[in-house]
C-alpha cells in the first residue's frame, strides 16, 4: 500500500515532534507546519491525504486554517482532524463548524490517534 | 536516550522558549499594551506547555497550567477584567509554571500545595465573575468546566431513541413488543446532512468502520435523487438503513463510530427484535434540525468533476436491497441511469469517464465489499499523490549544539592547516609556483568566509536576556519608590549562544545597580531639574569583532568621594594614592566594593560589581565604567563575539611556545626594568606603581629548563579574577594572534595551571595558560 501522507500542523514542537514519531513508526509520510499559514502554504504544493491540526496558534490559528483549506482549491474532501483537549469541547465544536472531519484529544493515545485516521481517510 | 527523552528534551526547550516569550509580553502588557494579540500569544504560551505536560505526565503543572490557562481565556474574551491586580498575578502564575516546569525537568517535585494560593485566587476572580453573570446560579463552579454547547442532537436522541433496556421508551418507539428484542441486532438509520460532506466524513468510511463491529446489511434510500441536470455535488440526496448483528455489540461502540458525524447527520440506532422487517421499523429521527437539503445551486462543469470523490461513491454504491457487506462480492453493474426519473444531462457513461481519472474512482459496482475496495482505493489515492518534493513550511532546523560544535572545531583545524600551508610557502617557492600561491589566497579567504558562518550559527540574538530586564526594573522601581523608564536597543544584536548564557548574570547586577544606586528618588530629580521619572538604556551593537553593550543611566552619576573614601576604608587604595577620576569609576569593581550606605535588598546582597567583572573576564570580555557627575553613569561590556576562538598573546618557556589570554593582560614589563622584591616566605612581589603583585615564573612552574638570561626575559601582567594582579615571567615575548581553543580534559587531561591547549600556525601545539588558575594554585601551596 502506498503511504498515506499526514500534514501535521501545530505551534508546539514537542507536539509536533511526537506525532511525527508516531505517524512515521506507523508507516505515514509526515508533513510538518507550525502555523495555519505556513499549513496552506504546505497544501499549495503537496498533496496530502489528511490534516492533524492544532486550534490555538500564531498567525493563523487552527479555526482560520480550517476555513481556509475548505475554501481553498479542491480541499473539500480532505479530512481534517483538530487536536484539542479533554475540556475544551467549545473548540471541538468552533473547528467542526469550520468544517473539521473530527478530533484528537490531546494528550493522545498513538494506537487510539492512527486508529482515528483511519476512521477518516480513504 | 529513549524517544520520550528525545520528547522531553524538546519538551523543555520549548518552555524556555516559552516562558521567555512570556516574559516579554507581559511587559508590554504591564506597559499597557493589552491588545488581543498579546493575550493570545500568552494563552498559546501557557496552552503550549501544558499540553506538553499532558504528554508526559507532569500532573502538578498540567494542574496549574489548566487553571491559569482557564484565567487567562476568561480574560481573552473579556469575561475577566485585565486589570493591574490580574496581571500581576499573572506575573506570578508566570513563575510558578516556570518553578513547575523546572520541578518537571530535575525530577525535584514541589511541596504538593505549591502554587495554591495562586490557583484559588484564580477560582475567585471567575467566580466574582460568574456571580455577576445572569445565567449561573452557582458561583463556586471550578473554572475548568467549559461549556457545551455542541450537543442537540446527542440529547434528542438519549430522549427519544430507546435504551436497551425496556423501558417506556422502547414500547413507544417500536411495534415490536420489548421481549422480542434480540440481543446483538441493532439497526442504524442514518441521514446525512450537507455539512457531513463538507467537513469531509464520508458514509462509506463509517460502513467500513461497521462493518467491523459485525455482520452489516445496507440499503442505500435513493427515492431523493434528483435527476442529474438538478444534481450538486454537495448535497445530500441518500440516507441509508443499517442492520448490524453481532452478540456482543452495543449502543456505545456503534456511537462511537457515529462519534465525528454527530450533528451532522440525522441518526437513530435501535436494538431490533429478530425478523422484524427493515422497513417497518419506525425510525427515530432527531427533531432538532430539518434535514438539511442542499439549497440547488446552478451546477457548474466544474462541479461534475468534483463529483468524483465521496458523493460519486454514494451514489454509485447504493442498490435497492440489502447489501451483504460480509459476503462475496457481487459485482454485476447496476444501470444508474434508471434510478433517475428524468434522462439526465449527462449520460452515466459520460459521468464515469468524467470521474475515471480521479484518483478515488470506483468500479461502478453496485456491491463492493469494503474491505477489499478501500485499500484499493487509498492505493490509487497515494500513488496520486506520492509526487513531487516534499516541502515542509518550517523555515528553520533545531540541530544539537554538540554537532555545531564540532563544525566549529573543524572549521577550526581549517584555519589552522591553511595558515600552516600559507607559513610554509617561503619566497622560493612562491616565485616557483604562482598558481598555487593565488590557490592559497583562495582557500584563506573561503575559509575565513566558512569560519564566519559558522560562527554565525551559534549566534543569537540578545534579546533573550534583554527581554528580562523591564520586569527587573519594574521591580526595583516599585521597591525603592522610584520612576524609571528602561529603553532597550539593538536587542536582535546577535552573539554566541554560550556568551549569552553567561551574560545573564552581570547584566542583572549592571541593571540593578543603575536603578538601585544610579538613579534618584522623584524628588531628588525635580529638584536637580530632571524629568522625574529615570531612564536606564539599555544596548547592544557590534564593533569590530566584538560586542557592546552598554547599561546607560541619567542618574546621579558615581559619588567619587565616597568611592575613594571606602576604598581607602577598605584598604584597596593605598593612602598616599591618588587616582584618576577614571581609576576611581573603576574602582567599583574591586572586590567586596558597595557603596550603598546601607544595605539594600536589591543590590546589596553581599557582592558587589566585582563579580560582574569576573563574570565578564570569565568569557573574555571586560567592563568600563565612565560616569557623569549629576548626569549619569555608562558602563559598557566588551564582549568576544565567540568563545571558539582566542585572542592571545604567543610567549616562550624553556624553549615551547605557550599562550596567554589576552583579555587578561594588563602590561609587559622588561624584566631588567622591573622592581622585584624578595618577600619572608621565599617568594618574589613586583612593585607595580605603589602596588605588589605576586610574581609567577612560568619556566619554574611548569618545571622548564631555561637558558635565557635573567633580566632579557619579561614580565606579562595580568589580571586574575576580582581585578587581583598576577605576575608572570616568561622567556620570550613573540606575538600576538588568534587561536583555536581544544580542550585539554578531551584529549589528554585536566592540567593545573593550563587552560587548555591550541595549535600553532606551523603545527606546534601550544598550552593555554590558565592565569587564574595559577594563582589559585600558589595561594594553596602557600597555604599549605
Amino acid at each position: 500500500m502506498t503511504t498515506l501522507r499526514v500534514l501535521t500542523v501545530d505551534d508546539s514542537r514537542t507536539i509536533l515532534a511526537m506525532l511525527h514519531h508516531t505517524l512515521s513508526n506507523a508507516g505515514f509520510e509526515v508533513l510538518q507546519a507550525e502555523d495555519g499559514k505556513q499549513g496552506l502554504d504546505v497544501l499549495k504544493n503537496e498533496t496530502v491525504d489528511v490534516v492533524i491540526t492544532d486550534i490555538n496558534m500564531p498567525v493563523m490559528d487552527g479555526i482560520e486554517f480550517i476555513k481556509n483549506v475548505r475554501a481553498t482549491g479542491n480541499h473539500q474532501s480532505l479530512p481534517i482532524l483538530i487536536l484539542t483537549t479533554e475540556t475544551s469541547q467549545d473548540k471541538r465544536d468552533q473547528g467542526k463548524a469550520a468544517g473539521g472531519t473530527g478530533w484528537i484529544v490531546k494528550p493522545f493515545d498513538p494506537e487510539k490517534l492512527i486508529s482515528v485516521i483511519h476512521r477518516v481517510v480513504h | 536516550m529513549s524517544d520520550l527523552d528525545d520528547f522531553k528534551a524538546t519538551y523543555f526547550d520549548e518552555c524556555s522558549e516559552l516562558l521567555t516569550e512570556l516574559e516579554e509580553q507581559f511587559a508590554a502588557i504591564e506597559a499597557g499594551e493589552r491588545d488581543a494579540d498579546r493575550l493570545n500569544a500568552v494563552f498559546r504560551a501557557i496552552h503550549s506547555i501544558k499540553g506538553g505536560a499532558g504528554a508526559f505526565g507532569f500532573q502538578a503543572l498540567v494542574g496549574f497550567a489548566h487553571a491559569y490557562e482557564t484565567l487567562l481565556d476568561y480574560v481573552r474574551d473579556g469575561r475577566i477584567e485585565l486589570v493591574d491586580d490580574v496581571v500581576v498575578l499573572c506575573i506570578r502564575a508566570n513563575d510558578i509554571v516556570a518553578d513547575h516546569v523546572k520541578a518537571a525537568q530535575t525530577g525535584e517535585p514541589l511541596p504538593a500545595d505549591y502554587g495554591m494560593e495562586e490557583k484559588e485566587r484564580f477560582d475567585a476572580l471567575a467566580r466574582g465573575e460568574r456571580a455577576g453573570s445572569d445565567d449561573e446560579d452557582e458561583g463556586g463552579e471550578p473554572l475548568d468546566e467549559f461549556d457545551i454547547e455542541f450537543v442537540p442532537v446527542m440529547v434528542n436522541l438519549d430522549a427519544e431513541a430507546p435504551a436497551t433496556t425496556s423501558d417506556d421508551a422502547v414500547e413507544d418507539t417500536f411495534d415490536a413488543p420489548p421481549m422480542q428484542v434480540e440481543p446483538g441486532h441493532w439497526e442504524i438509520r442514518f441521514t446525512p446532512h450537507r455539512a457531513l460532506y463538507a467537513r469531509a466524513n464520508d458514509p462509506l468510511l463509517l460502513f467500513r468502520e461497521l462493518a467491523v463491529l459485525g455482520e452489516m446489511h445496507v440499503r442505500a434510500l435513493v427515492e431523493e435523487i434528483p435527476p442529474l441536470a438538478d444534481f450538486e455535488p454537495f448535497a445530500v440526496y441518500c440516507s441509508w438503513e443499517i442492520t448490524l448483528v453481532s452478540p456482543t455489540l452495543t449502543e456505545e461502540m456503534i456511537r462511537e463510530v457515529f462519534e465525528f458525524v454527530e450533528g451532522d447527520c440525522d441518526i437513530a440506532i435501535a436494538q431490533l427484535g429478530a425478523g422484524v422487517p427493515l422497513d417497518a421499523a419506525p425510525i427515530v429521527a432527531a427533531p432538532v434540525a430539518p434535514v438539511a437539503r442542499a439549497v440547488a445551486k446552478e451546477p457548474e462543469p466544474a462541479d461534475l468533476l468534483a463529483l468524483a470523490d465521496d458523493e460519486v461513491a454514494s451514489l454509485l454504491d447504493f442498490d435497492t436491497g440489502p447489501v451483504a457487506f460480509a459476503a462475496e462480492p457481487e459485482p454485476a453493474p447496476v444501470s444508474v441511469q434508471d434510478s433517475f426519473e428524468e434522462p439526465p444531462a449527462l449520460s452515466f457513461a459520460e459521468l464515469a469517464e468524467t470521474i475515471q481519472p480521479s484518483p478515488v474512482a470506483k468500479p461502478p459496482a453496485a456491491v463492493t465489499p469494503l474491505k477489499a475496495a478501500t485499500p484499493a482505493a487509498a492505493a490509487s489515492e497515494g500513488e496520486e499523490s506520492s509526487g513531487g518534493g516534499r516541502s515542509v513550511g518550517v523555515q528553520s532546523i533545531r540541530v544539537d549544539l554538540d554537532k555545531v560544535d564540532r563544525v566549529v572545531n573543524m572549521v577550526g583545524e581549517l584555519v589552522i592547516t591553511q595558515s600552516m600551508l600559507t607559513q610554509q610557502m617561503d619566497e622560493t617557492l612562491r616565485a616557483r609556483y604562482t598558481e598555487l600561491v593565488r590557490g592559497l589566497e583562495v582557500l584563506a579567504q573561503t575559509t575565513r568566509g566558512l569560519q564566519d558562518s559558522v560562527m554565525a550559527i551559534r549566534a543569537q540574538p540578545v534579546k533573550s536576556v534583554f527581554s528580562r530586564m523591564p520586569r527587573l526594573v519594574r521591580e526595583l522601581a516599585t521597591k525603592t519608590n522610584k520612576k524609571i523608564k528602561l529603553e532597550t536597543i539593538g536587542e536582535n544584536t546577535e552573539i554566541d549562544k554560550t556568551v549569552i548564557e553567561q551574560l545573564s548574570d552581570p547584566l542583572t547586577h549592571m541593571v540593578r545597580n543603575s536603578a538601585d544606586h544610579g538613579i534618584e528618588s522623584p524628588e531628588k530629580r525635580l529638584a536637580r531639574g530632571k524629568p522625574e521619572t529615570g531612564t536606564i538604556r539599555l544596548s547592544a551593537e557590534q564593533a569590530g569583532g566584538n560586542i557592546l553593550i552598554i547599561v546607560e543611566d541619567d542618574g546621579g552619576g558615581i559619588n567619587r568621594e565616597r568611592v575613594l573614601q571606602v576604598a581607602r576604608d577598605k584598604g584597596v587604595v593605598a593612602p598616599d594614592v591618588n587616582p584618576t577620576d577614571e581609576q576611581i569609576d573603576q574602582l567599583i569593581f574591586a572586590p567586596g566594593f558597595s557603596t550603598a550606605s546601607e544595605v539594600s535588598d536589591l543590590s546589596g546582597r553581599g557582592v558587589g560589581m566585582d563579580v560582574v567583572l569576573s563574570n565578564i573576564k570569565k568569557i573574555g570580555g571586560s567592563v568600563h565604567v565612565r560616569s557623569w557627575t549629576g548626569k549619569g553613569t555608562r558602563m559598557t561590556l566588551r564582549l568576544p563575539l565567540t568563545l571558539a576562538v582566542l585572542d592571545v598573546m604567543l610567549v616562550k618557556v624553556g624553549g615551547s611556545p605557550y599562550v596567554v589570554p589576552l583579555s587578561s593582560i594588563v602590561e609587559t614589563i622588561q624584566c631588567s626594568r622591573a622592581s622585584f622584591e624578595r618577600v619572608p616566605s621565599g617568594g618574589q612581589v613586583l612593585q607595580v606603581r605603589g602596588e605588589y603583585v605576586q610574581v609567577i615564573d612560568l619556566a619554574q612552574r611548569f618545571e622548564m629548563v631555561t637558558d635565557t638570561d635573567a633580566d632579557n626575559r619579561f614580565v606579562v601582567l595580568c589580571e586574575a579574577e576580582g581585578s587581583a594582579k598576577v605576575a608572570l615571567i616568561v622567556d620570550d615575548i613573540i606575538g600576538q594572534q588568534q587561536v583555536v581553543i581544544k580542550s585539554l580534559e578531551e584529549n589528554f587531561e585536566r592540567v593545573e595551571g593550563i587552560a587548555g591547549g591550541t595549535i600553532l600556525g606551523d603545527g606546534n601545539v601550544a598550552l593555554i595558560v590558565d592565569v587564574q588558575g595559577l594563582k589559585t594554585t600558589i595561594v594553596h601551596k602557600n597555604a599549605a
